[in-house]
């Protein structure tokens, strides 16, 4: 556990904090809500979107606690009138800045600012001012659309970009209201450094990162899809990952639309995808799809059959080998791409049916 | 891996992934991490961002090498004279550490008069990196006691693979950076679950959990457990597999693998295939062995289907059925059940948590794992994990190397099996590129990740391209001794002159019509890494018209 | 990880890269190793490195549009000249001022700009041509060393006469001279001047800088633009007496891009000082601002030093702990650092007992409807009434003022007889800042003067946080649609609005451009409020 380095008071409950934890941090553990909205516990704190500001006695500004380290002797407000009111203001300012309507914001991720300004019951009725942030509609990249309306410039995104995928595509750029999210010389992102990881769109609180494919296929808005926990399909890192499937696609059968990551860390991936694992799932619903088992017939053609036909004459085909030639003429070549239970199936197939050693998955090293 | 269970007793990377941001030095060798294993590249970033040494061992230039203190840019295959001369190093510096020798390894005195000849000069001139460099990395490595090895199928995949994997274990075991976190010797898997197939038994000398098939005490557990007499005779590996094909063996039954794309010397295998007399296929999508089979199962995909994938750091983790499968394809594990039960066999489970569950409980690595538990602790469970009072293991070989003593396996250079010659004077290596994966079966299949990179090409040197009037873009015919090959060609100073490299994933311009099919002796792992080749330039009229001609986009994010 | 070293390349390489050539970002960043969007960022930040193709540019700051500024820009479209409207230049005392490409043209009039006949190459200012290293109109004209710290009229003296004495002072026996002085920063936070050079000189680590903050931009303000030109050695002396006292021997001055005279004199003189034998232990860089306001602020400032974009650096640790480059650092500014060697020589007392309210004598700087427009150097404290006496009375009916740039508001008439200096102008809710005067007469409409400085506020917000980048650009347009709203309950709901976004602008923004920001509004509306009705 943390080495303690000291305690602070945080709404008079007196706490423990290690080295290097901020008052974020502290308020976190002690189940004391403290908003962020450009906060991530992957990225070096950058204190820009205000809405975590705290008071410490003695000092006369409120300080933002995601990045002001707790030390000792410390006393910490997390809530009172002065918070509050910052809250709901700055929230109401965010708003006139922002698509208005909840639901329009949240066509495709869920929208966090709206959510806490909600909470927080900021005004929603102030004048709205003009939009100035420049976007990139030219950008024809498949994957990622960055929507400027709904950007409220936390650069999140490009600080992710950085430090985490470290291959600096994105950046804030311009100045004042006009600040935005952009590219160098906002080239399309497939001229750029960007490898398509899709971490802008993850770390985005407010979908103006957005994946474009469910977007495209008008997809559902998050809300209304099912999460699937599961383990990535691709490398052998083994991301965790959450299938986004609508339900009443496909008849019923249901449709991965989008993949999600989950929290920053969770193991092993810490939250990260690759282009691969969180883009690359359409080929669930290709076409090309084997969709019916088939057979050789006698006309040297593939025709389809039922199960109960495929079946009984694979393992006829199999045997008949096994008789002619021994066990040891069968070859059972396994698969890396199929889960553990599959593996040991087919080796215990092998084995116990066929009376062979000879299995092997594809992939031996 | 089976270099790995020789000298450590146990085939996986020794260290969680979580653990490599934390590493004070990194020497990644054989392994484009960031294409290969992206979210491992991430953790590297992360370490080298935290001020940790980076030493990246490979023949070409790669987004790693940008921001390593020292890139070894040795020649293809010479990897064990690069690795026995830091060794050389690090033992005539009198930095090995003798206490760890003692207490845990056995066959030490062995290696001293094998490294003799392996000198940094002499190192030099075989592999091409300067003797200076071999020395301070090597010194490097040995000082820094959070030192981890990273390593990928620039290792493995070369006719003495096994070899590398040996020379690698030296180096760990001489230092003794084992049985800590961020210390050890990682090899990082290509796919979401050879871990766990090598883990279930899906291979010709083990049953699950790495139970030798020719141990009489194993043989009789599981044939008790089975009801069945068991063969105590290793079988084939695949690499013998595939070249017995049409030979000895006569029918075949492939899950989940394109072997025709996958496989080296992919025109020999086609003869093979055209002679076999029966072959069962379980799979996706269509694929180029589709037109041999006479059975094609249609089969569930990861999305479609329970189970479990286990994943490079030993991760027994879940995946989670969140789709009906099209049609009437159904998952691998219902279709195996039925064609073992149609086939004679009586297997009783009713669905993956029990066949889970019979694997773990003859396996006594796993013997504390199950989908329960999986469960209750929450983000999977790391091997070993012998019973339920154990959360896994997070780094392995704490307290005490697994095989008991750790092996030193003293290995001695032995060159590739085909070097450049006048016929074929390149040096062609093959392998991943970020945006595809393996045969491209799903990744081509994907809308967005074709228009980034929608072909297959060739990297070459300015000055081999030069030679041959060759441009970027152009049209060229890579030969080897085995076949002929199609592509555009990319000019780059990110390969070494001499050298060439092509991305494996492209059904047309097939990678492994061109590779050797000489295996690793131990795994039977084929060479892709490093075969003789050439290429020319092809004539405008011969050169492939319509889509993306004008096009020609790699798609390669790091081109010097 | 990045390979950082030629990030402060940056400002410089995109400067020097002309148009047409392709992409600059791409090009700079192959030349410094940073990666091309975060080159891409920079350019945009700044305004004399985004808006490179664009060569006119027509100060808008108060005193300017008071001159005819607006006139110059609508003269500008007849004539087909390319110009945008830009942030106050610091020639408010010879408006109207125009930027053509780096060089600042003033008192251009119209006639000027018709005989370009669109072309910027051939813009002049007939009254002083760009032939002349010009500069403004100071006060006392003669040379007043008693009662003058600074006394722009004087002689320079490049013998090194204070920064002798500094030696056989010794580091303590200045710091104690320093804060015998009572000197305070004079760019406009009036922050104790010898606790900075303590704190600095108290840091472990042993690695520090002295930077220069002559980044003038507040507008109204010009007097760091005078002692530059004037006074050339006061600077130079000031900044090697700190230097040394911090033990310092890098000394980084950043100067806004437009001060292209006052950079060429400040070289020549780092030149002739050290040719002269002067502080040859030290190393003088020069550096030149790209176009933006808030790199004033010291923090912005060290990151516009480093080659980022201008964001201010929440605050603490403050520079004086973690400062350039991470290491302690001594900011100050023009103004304070030339008051130093005067100190030395005279003494603490002397220059405390110089000032009336608060210590020393101060450079006022003087504009908008006045007869005298310049830098006048009076006794802190001194009023207006004081200031415009001196500079010849005012140009109509005196309505109002604003006392120390953008940041200070509006005060009315009625404060006339009201001391200048940092602590009464807090009593009443303004500020001293910058001591940037700007005169207004009765022909001036408040509203229309709020507008100026709500729009410069809002051009100039660096974005980093979202008071300020929001507000800024909600409070002129709730301005404006205040003016345009006939209904009076939306007009008082506008109101309302306005109140809550600048209590919000002023407790949630890093720095103080977004905490002062709404000033000017506030400010006239509580002295003119039947001009907002």
């Amino acid at each position: 556990m943390i080495a303690k380095t000291g305690e602070v008071t945080v709404d008079g409950v007196k706490v423990e904090f290690g080295q290097g934890e901020t008052l974020l941090d502290v308020s976190n553990r002690l189940g004391r809500h403290v908003p962020t909205l450009c906060h991530d516990e992957r990225l070096a704190p950058a204190g820009a979107c205000r809405t975590c500001l705290v008071e410490v006695e003695g000092v006369r500004r409120m300080v933002p606690a995601c990045r002001t380290p707790a030390s000792d002797g410390q006393k910490v407000t997390t809530a009172n009138e002065r918070i509050d009111k910052h809250r709901r203001l700055l929230l109401g300012l965010y708003l006139t800045d922002h698509p208005a309507g909840r639901s329009d914001c949240e066509d495709g991720a869920p929208c966090e600012l709206h959510a806490m300004a909600a909470n927080y019951e900021a005004p929603t009725d102030w004048t709205p001012i003009p939009l100035t942030r420049a976007g990139r509609s030219e950008d024809v990249n498949p994957y990622i659309q960055f929507r400027e309306d709904r950007c409220i410039a936390c650069a999140r995104c490009t600080r992710y970009c950085d430090e985490v995928e470290g291959v600096n595509a994105i950046t804030l750029a311009g100045r004042g209201a006009a600040t935005t999210i952009s590219t160098v010389d906002s080239e399309g992102l497939f001229d750029t450094t960007c490898e398509l990881c899709g971490g802008c769109v993850a770390v985005c609180p407010t979908g103006a990162m957005a994946e474009k494919m469910p977007l495209t296929a008008g997809a559902p808005p998050e809300r209304e899809l099912q999460k699937v926990r599961t383990t990535c399909n691709y490398c052998g890192v083994g991301c965790q990952m959450d299938l986004n499937v609508d339900t009443q696609a496909s008849d019923g059968k249901g449709q991965v639309v989008k993949i999600t990551s989950p929290p920053p860390g969770t193991p092993p991936s810490d939250g990260n995808l690759c282009v691969k694992g969180r883009f690359a799932y359409d080929f669930v619903d290709h076409p090309d799809r084997l969709k019916v088992p088939l057979i050789r017939r006698e006309d040297g053609e593939l025709h389809e059959a039922s199960w109960e036909e495929a079946l009984e004459f694979a393992a006829k085909g199999l045997l008949r080998v096994q008789q002619d030639h021994g066990k040891d003429a069968l070859a059972f070549v396994s698969s890396s791409r199929c889960t553990a239970e599959e593996n040991y199936l087919v080796q215990k197939m092998a084995r116990v049916a066929f009376g062979t050693n000879n299995v092997h998955q594809c992939a031996a090293t | 891996m089976a270099g790995l269970v020789a000298t450590f007793g146990a085939g996986a990377m020794t260290n969680s992934i979580g653990e490599i941001r934390d590493a004070d030095l990194l020497f990644v060798i054989g392994s484009n991490t960031t294409e290969a294993h992206p979210i491992i590249g991430m953790e590297m970033k992360q370490a080298v961002k935290r001020g940790a040494k980076l030493i990246v061992a490979d023949p070409r230039s790669i987004w790693l090498s940008t921001i390593a203190n020292w890139h070894l840019k040795l020649k293809p295959g010479t990897d064990v004279w690069l690795l026995n001369a830091m060794a050389n190093v690090i033992l005539t510096e009198g930095l090995v550490d003798e206490e760890f020798i003692a207490q845990n390894t056995e066959g030490f005195e062995a290696l001293p008069e094998v490294l003799a000849k392996y000198t940094p000069e002499e190192a030099e001139r075989v592999t091409g990196v300067p003797a200076a460099e071999i020395r301070e990395t090597a010194l490097e490595y040995a000082k820094t006691r959070k030192a981890a090895i990273c390593y990928t199928l620039g290792i493995t995949e070369h006719s003495h693979g096994t070899d590398n994997v040996y020379a690698l274990s030296n180096l760990v075991l001489m230092t003794g950076h084992l049985g800590d976190a961020s210390m050890g010797l990682n090899p990082l898997r290509g796919q979401n679950n050879v871990q766990g197939a090598n883990d279930t038994g899906a291979t010709p000398i083990f049953y699950p959990g790495y139970q030798r098939v020719d141990d009489p005490e194993v043989q009789a557990k599981y044939e008790d457990a089975w009801g069945v007499p068991l063969s105590p005779e290793p079988g084939l590996n695949l690499n013998e597999m595939m070249k017995e094909t049409g030979k000895s063996i006569r029918g075949l039954f492939v899950m989940g693998e394109d072997i025709v794309i996958s496989e080296p010397n992919v025109s020999r295998l086609e003869e093979g295939l055209n002679k076999v007399d029966f072959l069962v296929l379980q799979d996706i999508f269509p694929n180029e062995t589709t037109r041999f089979a006479d059975v094609i199962f249609p089969a569930a995909c990861f999305a479609e289907k329970d189970g479990v994938f286990v994943n490079s750091e030993r991760r027994m983790q879940r995946v989670r059925k969140a789709v009906e499968p099209p049609g009437q394809a159904r998952a691998d594990w219902e279709i195996l059940l039925d064609l073992a039960r149609a086939a004679g066999a009586s297997f009783k489970h009713e669905g993956p948590r029990d066949i889970f569950a019979e694997m773990a409980r003859h396996a006594p690595k796993f013997a504390g794992i199950s989908y329960e538990r999986i469960e209750e602790l929450g983000h999977g469970i790391q091997w070993p994990c012998s019973d339920d009072d154990s959360a896994g293991t997070t780094y392995l070989h704490e307290g005490g190397i697994l095989r008991g003593k750790g092996l030193f396996e003293p290995v001695e250079y032995r060159p590739s099996k085909e070097l450049a010659d006048d016929e074929y004077p390149l040096v062609l290596s093959t392998g991943r590129t970020l945006y595809h994966y393996n045969a491209a079966t799903q990744t081509r299949r994907a809308a967005g990740l074709p228009v980034k990179q929608p072909e297959a090409y060739i990297e070459l040197h300015p000055r081999d391209a030069g030679r041959r009037s060759i441009e970027d873009g152009d049209w060229v015919d890579v030969l080897t001794r085995r076949g002929k090959i199609r592509c555009r060609a990319l000019i780059s100073k990110q390969v070494q002159r001499g050298c060439i490299w092509m991305p494996f994933h492209f059904g047309e311009a097939r990678a492994n019509l061109l590779t050797v099919d000489e295996g690793d002796e131990v795994t039977g792992t084929a060479e892709y890494k490093v075969c003789a080749a050439e290429v020319r330039r092809v004539t405008s009229e011969l050169a492939p018209k319509g889509e993306g001609q004008e096009a020609f986009y790699p798609g390669s994010y790091y081109r010097e | 990880m990045k390979k950082e070293e030629h990030r402060e390349r940056i400002p410089d390489e995109l400067q020097k890269f002309a148009e047409g050539d392709g992409s600059a970002s791409v090009a700079v960043s192959k030349l410094t190793g940073i990666p091309a969007a975060d080159v891409f960022g920079v350019e945009t930040f700044y305004d004399l490195l985004g808006k490179r193709d664009t060569k006119v540019h027509v100060c808008t700051g108060l005193s300017c549009q008071l001159q005819g500024a607006d006139e110059l820009l609508e003269k500008c479209r007849q004539v087909g000249l390319d110009a945008t409207p830009y942030s106050c230049l610091a020639a408010c005392d010879c408006a109207p001022a125009i930027l053509k490409d780096r060089r600042t043209l003033v008192e251009v009039s119209e006639k000027d700009i018709e005989r370009t006949k669109g072309d910027w190459q051939a813009l002049d200012s007939k009254e002083v041509p760009s032939s002349q290293l010009w500069s403004g109109q100071i006060y006392p004209t003669t040379s007043s060393p008693e009662t003058c710290a600074i006394d722009l009229a004087g002689a320079p003296d490049w013998m090194g006469t204070s920064s002798n004495l500094a030696l056989e002072l010794g580091p303590e026996g200045v710091i104690a001279a320093i804060d015998e002085s009572g000197l305070q920063g004079r760019g406009g936070a009036g922050f104790p001047a010898g606790f900075k050079w303590k704190s600095v000189r108290g840091q472990a680590e042993t690695k520090r800088y002295v930077v220069l903050n002559a980044d003038e931009a507040e507008p109204g303000t010009f007097k760091d633009r005078e002692v530059m030109m004037k006074r050339p050695d006061l600077v130079l002396e000031g900044l090697a007496i700190a230097a040394r006292v911090v033990e310092a021997t890098e000394i980084y001055m950043y100067l806004r891009g437009e001060f292209e005279i006052p950079q060429q004199v400040m070289t020549e003189a780092i030149e002739l000082a050290h040719s002269n034998g002067l502080y040859s232990d030290l190393h003088f860089h020069v550096h030149s601002g790209q176009g933006a306001y808030i790199c004033g602020e010291e923090t912005a400032l060290l990151e516009s030093l480093e080659g980022r974009r201008g964001m201010p650096r929440e605050k603490p640790p403050f520079p004086t702990e973690v400062g350039l480059w991470g290491k302690p650092t001594l900011i100050q500014n023009v103004e304070t650092i030339a008051c130093v060697p005067a100190i030395l020589q005279r003494g603490g007392e002397w220059f405390r007992a110089l000032g009336r309210t608060e210590a020393g004598s101060k450079l006022y700087c003087l504009s908008g409807h006045v007869a005298r427009p310049g830098v006048y150097e009076l006794p802190l404290g001194a009023t207006l009434e004081e200031l415009v006496e001196a500079a010849g009375g005012y140009i109509g009916k005196l309505k109002a003022f604003s006392p120390g740039g953008a940041s200070s508001g509006f005060l009315p008439a009625s404060e006339r007889n009201r001391p200048l200096d940092f602590k009464s102008l807090a009593e009443i809710g303004s500020m001293l800042g910058s001591a940037g005067v700007v005169v207004m007469n009765e022909s001036v409409d408040m509203a229309k003067a709020v507008q100026s400085q709500l729009l410069f506020f809002e051009r100039e917000s660096c974005g980093q946080c979202a008071p300020c980048r929001i507000g800024t650009a909600h409070q002129r347009h709730s301005l404006d649609s205040f003016m345009d709203e006939r209904d009076e309950a939306a007009k008082s709901r506008c109101l309302k609005q306005v109140d809550d976004v600048a209590w919000e602008m002023r407790e949630g923004s890093i720095c103080g451009l977004g905490q002062t920001a709404s000033l000017p509004l506030e400010s006239a509306r509580k002295y003119f409020p039947k001009e907002f009705q």
